[in-house]
């Protein structure tokens, strides 16, 4: 892989007895987009800090260009950090902290000024070149933050949830210039956060972490649609769990039979033996209600609560042995609480995870 | 910080080692030189140092030995300070009454002759009772200076006991000290838990301004606060002046040189103490309990004392034990504004040290006096860092 | 009627609290020889002799000297200890910072003693270089306080992104931690000198007639010969502290108003 940038091998950061990185694996190609996706605690922001310098690993390297980097100090790591608190320098202008990275590499006047000019121009900031941070709106503070990492053309961009403190329209505008930069300027950032959605829209790959380790990693789609975990599965989105046994093949999958003896025809990564105990994730929006009778993949079942929830219904279903949630179309037919209605899935989204 | 933690550790204590060692040689050692003065007692040993070597391993029950009377006549005849001499006569006396009588008659005979036998000088140099309280002054650690600190002394057989009561001072002045202090610390107390409620129920440059008028006195010099005091005070000052130009006294009420003029003053000058912790103590009470307790069907007295008041305890305790801690150590202002009867134990240890040269006194008096602060701030500081912990 | 009495209480307080400063001003102007009310002519005299008169000009001096090089010594050391404090992670770091407070709390006079006692045997006794480092004793703590106080306000992250952007660790310290922490370092320089001035009972017992200070004068022509010239003194006092504090708020409100605090402050 000539393109690999990054490489954690075999990390473990632990303080005294407590492990927040444990034994971790993780490459990183030249000009990827990747997510370190987890609750807090999960140790993404250690692996973080670890890879910026700011903690050392407790066992195990950190590659970057195939060299060892454990014992170079932040200031020649060649990384732009991007903080949650923008850690913007109070006492200097906007235009002084973006300048600030070039005046430490030795970089003439003229050309600070003219870098600082062009990266200021990008963020769309041209106007709040003389102002003080603490004139700025958190947006626009973000902004210089993120100006002032780039700047110096870094090899990789280091942010630890750095939209968290803006409101939600505002995030997702920022989610979707930075996605923008990434993809003109090519270049490689790691990207810590714990919000499922930011890391679905933003990212090239997704590492899940939880408890230290990394429980699944991949693109959005494949993280989406084929959770290899419980943890991941419930994590990203919501879904619907079936516990059962596999019981045979049907198509491209398996049958599942339910604890109360019915089959249930789900898609799964490989192939699974008879007998062994798997959980069927279904996804809220991939179930439709309708009251035909006959078919697989159906199951009975009473409506028991219906929430407008604007872009969609959200109904909550008892069929007995589970209690379902269902996304629909907030155009669909009205569903009281107390109708019977038959709840429908394709094979093909239905998934299933080992347990 | 990673790569630097072990440098950073260095640099840390690199930079503390500095301030570190000027606080030991220039605030520890002058405590503990304060200390080892209250329990050093060289006065007789710099002057009986021959006899003092040939005291030695003499058997207290047995009569003197012609080697202690020689060095003793030697030693004597080599001193030259004659205040050192009463010092050591007067040390010596206190131990073993008839010494003084002893010593003049020995030291004239001294004049005249050379070298005489002690024992034909005066007889009572063949008695060992003299003798002994020789051997124990010489001793150069006493616990005398701290004893009579508290009025204590040791009777001629070792035990202690309490000063006769015309010699005992000291207690009389600590008693005074905590009175005087006590009530400057119920004087702000009075005055500065309404002010601080006052402070805490205002807004704006109301608030702005009451503050100010307490951090104006705190800003400004110890000196010009108690020189202000003093014009205010005085027989002929600004109060005394408008009471007898309105006709409401006919002479001059005492206010200067007394109790009420310390008291005054000193609270003045340690309100600000008061009124800060239970400011900020009171600021950090959500102004909605009392809201709420109303709601609750308070009436707003019992609001104030089931309520506030408990809430504000710690600000109080706090408060109170700074102005008393400070109070106790106090100095210009009863020396500028107090009479010879409001003197506090700091003047008394200042008496000590600059006017008599007694440093044993003043040690032993500054001994008990650092031992109350130093008590009395670490059961500040416990409740001030029980605060931090819950707030 | 409650509404009524708190407004009495306030006038009361507050006569009380600024009363004595308000009284002495006047005097300060009075043409008598007496430091009594009324004031029978005003006149500039006693400035005149606070500023000819040998013993008061070589006191004003004395603090000057003194102060200044209190304020110095104070600052460097207490900010290099604050600056130390603060990435100190060790169990009794806790306990030095407590003895670094502690000439705050113990008494002037038990001090004062042991000082007097030492500072002969160690031949500083009666020099300038003894009464400097005597009111250092005492300022020291003003510093540690202020500077600890400035320093526990800078966020951590901004060191650590300007080290991120490729500054040093020297560089960090001096182009962030420093300029950020410096309105601390300044005031507890201020008060450090404040401290110095004031000071009396350390200097009656270290300083000898050479270093008669300027509190020291003003203690003894209180004790001794109370003269308007003390009131003049007072004078000077009271207006350089309002003065002082008035450009350090004006200084506050512009550095705020610079960096927009005073909307994320509030």
């Amino acid at each position: 892989m000539s393109d690999l940038r990054i490489r954690f091998d075999h990390v473990t950061k632990c303080y005294g007895t407590l492990c927040v990185v444990d034994d971790l694996e993780l490459d990183i190609a030249k000009g990827e987009f990747v997510s370190l996706l987890g609750p807090s605690g999960s140790g993404k922001t250690t692996l973080l800090m670890m890879l910026a310098g700011f903690e050392s690993p407790t066992k195990g390297r950190i590659l970057v260009d195939g060299e060892v980097i454990d014992n170079t100090p932040t200031y020649k790591r060649d990384m732009g950090v991007v903080f949650q608190s923008y850690a913007l320098f109070p006492h200097m202008t906007v235009g002084d902290n973006i300048a600030f990275p070039l005046q430490m590499r030795g970089i003439g006047k003229a050309e600070i000024a003219e870098r600082v000019t062009r990266v200021l121009d990008m963020v769309q900031l041209s106007a709040m070149r003389d102002r003080w941070p603490a004139q700025l709106s958190g947006g626009q503070q973000q902004r210089v933050a993120l100006a002032r990492a780039l700047v110096f053309e870094p090899r990789v961009v280091l942010m630890d949830e750095p939209l968290g403190a803006l409101d939600k329209n505002l995030r997702e505008q920022m989610q979707l210039d930075i996605r923008a930069l990434h993809n003109r300027l090519g270049l490689t950032i790691v990207f810590v956060t714990h919000d499922q959605s930011e890391a679905l829209t933003m990212s090239d790959r997704i590492a899940v972490f939880n408890k230290g380790k990394i429980e699944q990693i991949g693109s959005p789609r494949e993280i989406y649609d084929h959770p290899s975990t419980r943890f991941v599965a419930n994590f990203i989105g919501e879904t619907n769990l079936l516990e059962g046994i596999v019981d045979g093949a049907a198509g491209n999958g398996v049958r599942v039979r339910l604890p109360d003896g019915r089959h249930i025809a789900a898609a799964a990564s490989d192939t699974l033996a008879d007998g062994q105990n798997v959980l069927v994730s279904i996804r809220p929006e991939r179930i439709r209600l309708d009251d035909l009778h006959g078919g697989t993949n159906q199951l009975a079942a009473r409506i028991t609560d219906s929430v407008y929830q604007g872009n969609h219904l959200r109904i909550q279903l008892d069929e007995g042995a589970h209690n379902f949630v269902v996304h629909l179309d907030r155009k669909a037919a009205q569903h009281q609480p107390g109708a019977e209605v038959m709840a429908r899935f394709q094979p093909d989204d239905c998934w299933v995870i080992r347990s | 910080m990673s790569a630097s933690t072990g440098t950073g550790r260095f640099a840390a204590v690199a930079l503390i080692a500095p301030l570190l060692v000027f606080i030991a040689v220039f605030f520890i050692w002058p405590l503990f030189t304060v200390m080892s003065q209250s329990v050093s007692d060289t006065a007789v040993l710099n002057l009986l140092p021959r006899t003092a070597q040939a005291a030695k391993g003499w058997d207290p029950e047995s009569p003197p030995t012609v080697e202690m009377k020689t060095a003793l006549a030697e030693d004597l005849q080599a001193v030259e300070d004659r205040q050192a001499l009463g010092d050591m006569t007067r040390r010596l006396n206190s131990a073993q009454p008839g010494f003084r009588t002893l010593m003049s008659r020995t030291t004239r005979a001294l004049r005249k002759d050379d070298l005489p036998d002690l024992g034909e000088v005066d007889e009572r140099w063949n008695q060992p009772v003299y003798w002994q309280a020789i051997v124990g002054a010489l001793s150069p650690t006493t616990d005398r200076y701290l004893l009579a600190a508290v009025d204590l002394e040791r009777d001629v057989s070792g035990n202690i006991v309490a000063m006769p009561e015309e010699a005992s001072a000291n207690r009389t002045i600590m008693l005074r000290t905590f009175w005087v202090a006590a009530l400057v610390t119920l004087c702000c107390l009075a005055i500065g838990f309404p002010y601080a409620m006052l402070i805490a129920s205002t807004e704006g440059w109301k608030r702005q301004a009451l503050l100010g008028a307490v951090l104006l006195p705190l800003w400004t010099s110890l000196l010009v606060r108690t020189a202000a005091w003093f014009i205010i005070l005085q027989d002929n000052g600004l109060i005394n002046w408008m009471l007898t130009g309105l006709n409401i006294t006919s002479g001059p009420i005492p206010l200067i040189f007394n109790r009420t003029g310390v008291v005054i003053a000193m609270t003045h000058v340690l309100l600000p103490f008061m009124v800060l912790p239970i400011y900020s103590v009171l600021l950090s009470i959500p102004d909605n309990l009392m809201k709420a307790a109303s709601s609750l069907g308070a009436h707003p007295m019992r609001a104030f004392l089931r309520v506030l008041l408990p809430l504000s305890l710690r600000g109080i305790a706090s408060g109170s034990l700074l102005v008393f801690m400070t109070a106790i150590g106090y100095y210009i202002t009863p020396a500028l504004i107090g009479g010879a009867g409001d003197q506090m134990i700091s003047s008394v240890i200042a008496f000590y040290a600059t006017g008599s040269a007694n440093w044993g006194m003043a040690g032993a008096l500054g001994v008990v006096l650092l031992a109350i602060t130093i008590l009395l701030y670490a059961v500040y500081g416990r409740l001030s860092s029980a605060e931090e912990r819950r707030g | 009627m409650f509404q009524g009495l708190r407004l009495v209480f306030a006038i009361a307080a507050v006569t009380f609290l600024l009363a004595p400063l308000l009284a002495i001003l006047p005097l300060a102007f009075t043409s008598s020889v007496f430091l009594t009310y009324p004031i029978p002519e005003f006149s500039m005299r006693w400035f005149d002799v606070l500023f000819t008169a040998a013993s008061w000009k070589r006191a004003i001096l004395n603090s000057l000297i003194i102060g200044a090089g209190t304020t110095v010594l104070a600052t460097v050391l207490g900010t290099m200890a604050a600056l130390g404090l603060r990435n100190w992670r060790l169990p009794f770091k806790g306990t030095v910072r407590t003895l670094f407070l502690l000439p705050m709390v113990v008494p002037a006079v038990v001090l004062g003693v042991g000082m007097q006692v030492l500072f002969v045997r160690l031949g500083i006794a009666s020099s300038y270089a003894g009464v400097i480092v005597a009111h250092t004793v005492v300022s020291i703590p003003f510093v540690v306080v202020s500077v600890i106080g400035a320093l526990g306000g800078i966020d951590r992250r901004v060191e650590l992104a300007a080290s991120s952007l490729g500054a040093s660790p020297l560089t960090v310290f001096r182009k962030v931690t420093l300029p950020l922490a410096m309105p601390g370092i300044l005031s507890g320089a201020v008060l450090a000198f404040a401290t110095s001035l004031d000071e009396v009972v350390l200097t009656l017992f270290v300083a000898g007639p050479n270093q008669r200070t300027l509190a020291r004068q003003m203690f003894a022509t209180i004790r001794e010969n109370i003269s308007p010239a003390i009131a003049a003194a007072a004078f000077l006092f009271i207006v350089g502290t309002i003065l002082l504090a008035a450009i350090g708020l004006i200084v506050r409100r512009q550095v705020a108003a610079r960096r927009g605090l005073q909307k994320s402050e509030s």
